[in-house]
């Protein structure tokens, strides 16, 4: 391992960015650490590749202003910031050989052409592709010419590297293995990784931090875990994994909980968004947290409905349940307690199993 | 073939056949071949065409021999005698006068050794003026074709490929006549050029006008090759060369050009052969004021001197100079003909 950079801390300052009018980053404040895995989440459109062209310096901000590691980048060339980026496509050179395409940040700061081969051979030793450093771009498989992409950044020894959902391309089973490859890479190099994707599988397995964006907007920071079980809207509930999401009135607060009662039921619930009695509410469950409840079996909340379907998905099953005024989904891990027979039964789940939210637009919308 | 009948059944693959048959004979194969044959031989007087007209000599001596026979006949029967063998010397010589005017087809190679000092040197500046040409067109339609194809919004990029069209919907013959008057010693450059205490300058007699003209008139068919090919340059490798340090020159020489080669070729291939093959333009421009194009002295082979054989000769010179072209600006940018032919 021989790439010697350190990573830089990123900062938005109220950067914004309109083209006409068409608000496509509205003033956004961020500050991505020092040497962390950083991935920005959000569907297509959301802005995500806006910001990472503004770090880049292939955009400048309407408003507000970038730093990179303290400092100003406003009128700095992509050439000269001290970023990498790895586009969605590649791009690679398709003409020059995988070891020129790795050197070509070399080539251009005037190495001579033994050393940046050499250099070039390394780096490709590294994503163990030196064997094919004299093939062009187009004689490599897919995962390949992903780490040609991943070694001509590093090359040019950046403190940050800017991803565009350069994985998006591969297969399921590749896209797994590039997940690990990159992690352990960052972990590695100690670089800021910035990592731009709509897969949101990718950004929790992969972040130290994850940015939610929706409509330009930064709609959530934080842990993967914090996105997971702590959503601080109704969109990045539904947005990342799978929930149920139940439509109520608040009927009583008390502290961070809150009674709310829905079409299903009333439940008791996670109230961290500080709602108050009357309002209207959604109220989000995780399907691995709704539990099939055995006879006598009790929990803060329960509800009934019928199995209408049972998926089998390998580890675990989904079962489809019709409360008569929705539909639910739960997941059920095969081999944790006896099959849940057709018909009648009981839905339970805890109170910190429960997070209700404001009324707000949701991704499924 | 078993391929094309599966496809379309017999008699329709045959009718397909048939008409690229016509096409290849009629439209690639024909003229070449015609002009090629005519290349290689010449009309010649016939082999002892020397002796002929010593022997044709003799026979007239003895008409005039038989004449005076004639008048000194005895008898009858006698000048009967001479007038048939007066007859048949008056054949003879008719016949023999027939040889000795028919020209002989003759297979040589010395058409292709006619060409003299002052011909060849108009040659060598034809192809090199058509070199030039096309080193300029390039020069201007690079900059043009990458500013529309890559930096313009696709609707205004047709847009302007449009307006670049429009000109050349306008016959050949009258945007050179206008070019000739503009650049004419008394036309509106010239005008232009004495507000300012220049000229007048004889653009037209020294030959730049035919440069310009030429230019103008083959630009085209530079622009859109190189257009459509720079056209398909992925954004993202330009941008990816900015972002690991290349700069404007750099992404060009790395980048964008080894992209467009089959562009330049074809371009390249495309206006030298219109510049090295043109006529009108040259003639137009010129009118005989200034050294004449190559293509002038073909044409002047078969109607002024009409030595048609010389002429095919010229004519294919040219041909083989050309073709050379091609194979040269294919291996100076590793082009294939496959690259060309998308």
């Amino acid at each position: 391992m021989t790439v010697s950079a350190r990573g830089m801390e990123i900062t938005l300052s109220a950067a914004a960015v309109r083209f006409a009018e068409f608000q496509a980053v509205h003033p956004t404040d961020l500050t991505i650490r020092a040497g962390e895995f950083f991935s920005i989440l959000g569907p297509s459109g959301c802005g995500k590749t806006t910001i990472l062209r503004l770090v880049s310096g292939f955009l400048e901000p309407s408003e507000g202003g970038v730093q990179i590691g303290g400092m100003p980048m406003a009128g700095i060339s992509p050439s000269d910031r001290p970023t990498a980026l790895i586009f969605q496509n590649l791009a690679l050179f398709p003409l020059m050989p995988v070891w020129e395409n790795v050197a070509f940040g070399l080539e251009m700061r005037g190495w001579s052409k033994a050393k940046r081969r050499a250099r070039a051979l390394e780096l490709l030793k590294m994503v163990a592709l030196d064997e094919q450093a004299d093939k062009l771009p187009s004689e490599l498989s897919g995962g390949q010419r992903q780490r040609v992409a991943i070694a001509r950044a590093l090359a040019v020894e950046p403190a940050v590297l800017l991803l565009d959902e350069p994985l998006s391309a591969l297969d399921l089973k590749l896209r797994q293995h590039m997940r690990a490859e990159l992690k352990q890479l960052q972990r590695e190099t100690g670089i800021t990784f910035v990592y731009i994707t709509h897969d949101q599988g990718e950004a929790l397995t992969m972040s130290d931090r994850v940015a939610v964006m929706n409509a330009g907007r930064l709609v959530q920071l934080g842990t993967a875990d914090d996105l997971y079980h702590r959503p601080a809207n109704a969109f990045v509930a539904t947005f990342v994994g799978e929930t149920n999401r139940l439509t109520g009135r608040i009927e009583a607060v008390d502290g961070q909980s809150a009674r709310i009662a829905t079409p299903e039921g009333v439940f008791v619930a996670v109230n961290t968004a500080g709602l108050s009695v009357g309002e209207q509410a959604f109220l989000f469950l995780r399907p691995e947290r709704l539990h099939v409840l055995e006879a006598g079996e009790t929990q803060a909340n329960s509800l009934t409905g019928h199995l209408v379907r049972r998926d089998m998905e390998g580890a675990f099953s989904t079962l489809v349940i019709d409360t008569g005024q929705s539909q639910l989904t739960v997941h059920r891990v095969n081999g944790g307690g006896p099959v849940v027979p057709d018909g009648p039964l009981r839905l339970g789940f805890s109170q910190e199993a429960g997070v209700i939210l404001p009324l707000s637009e949701t991704a499924n919308d | 073939m078993t391929k094309l009948r599966r496809a379309f059944g017999a008699p329709l693959s045959a009718l397909i056949v048939f008409l690229a048959g016509i096409w290849i004979l009629g439209l690639i194969a024909a003229p070449q071949i015609i002009m090629i044959e005519q290349s290689f031989w010449t009309m010649q007087r016939p082999e002892g065409a020397a002796e002929l007209s010593v022997k044709i000599d003799a026979l007239y001596n003895r008409l005039d021999v038989l004449a005076l026979d004639h008048a000194a006949a005895p008898d009858e029967a006698a000048r009967a005698a001479v007038d048939a063998e007066r007859d048949a010397v008056q054949t003879e010589i008719t016949a023999l006068e027939v040889e000795e005017s028919t020209p002989v087809k003759t297979w040589t190679l010395s058409n292709y050794g006619q060409m003299g000092k002052a011909h060849l040197a108009i040659f060598a500046k034809t192809i090199l003026a058509s070199l030039a040409v096309t080193a300029i067109a390039f020069v201007v339609c690079y900059p043009i074709a990458f500013a529309i194809a890559k930096l313009e919004p696709p609707r205004r990029a047709a847009m302007i490929m449009l307006a670049l069209v429009i000109p050349y919907a306008i016959n050949e013959l009258l945007r050179v006549f206008a070019w000739q008057m503009i650049l004419n010693y008394g036309g509106p450059l010239n005008a232009a050029l004495g507000l300012v205490g220049i000229g007048p300058v004889p653009f037209l007699e020294s030959g730049t006008g035919v440069f310009v003209a030429m230019v103008y008139a083959y630009i085209l068919f530079m622009v859109f090759p190189l257009y459509n090919v720079l056209e398909t340059l992925d954004t993202n490798q330009i941008e990816a060369a900015r972002d690991l340090g290349a700069g404007t020159i750099q992404i060009h020489r790395r980048v964008v050009l080894p992209h467009a080669r089959p562009g330049i070729a074809v371009g390249c291939i495309m206006t030298f052969m219109l510049s090295a093959g043109s006529y009108a333009v040259p003639y137009i421009m010129t009118r005989g004021t200034a050294d004449p194009w190559f293509t002038q002295l073909v044409y002047n082979r078969f109607f002024q001197a009409t030595n048609w054989n010389v002429g095919a000769a010229y004519a294919l010179s040219l041909l083989v100079v050309c073709t050379g072209f091609i194979f040269l600006m294919m291996g100076l940018l590793k082009v294939r003909l496959r690259d060309i032919a998308k």
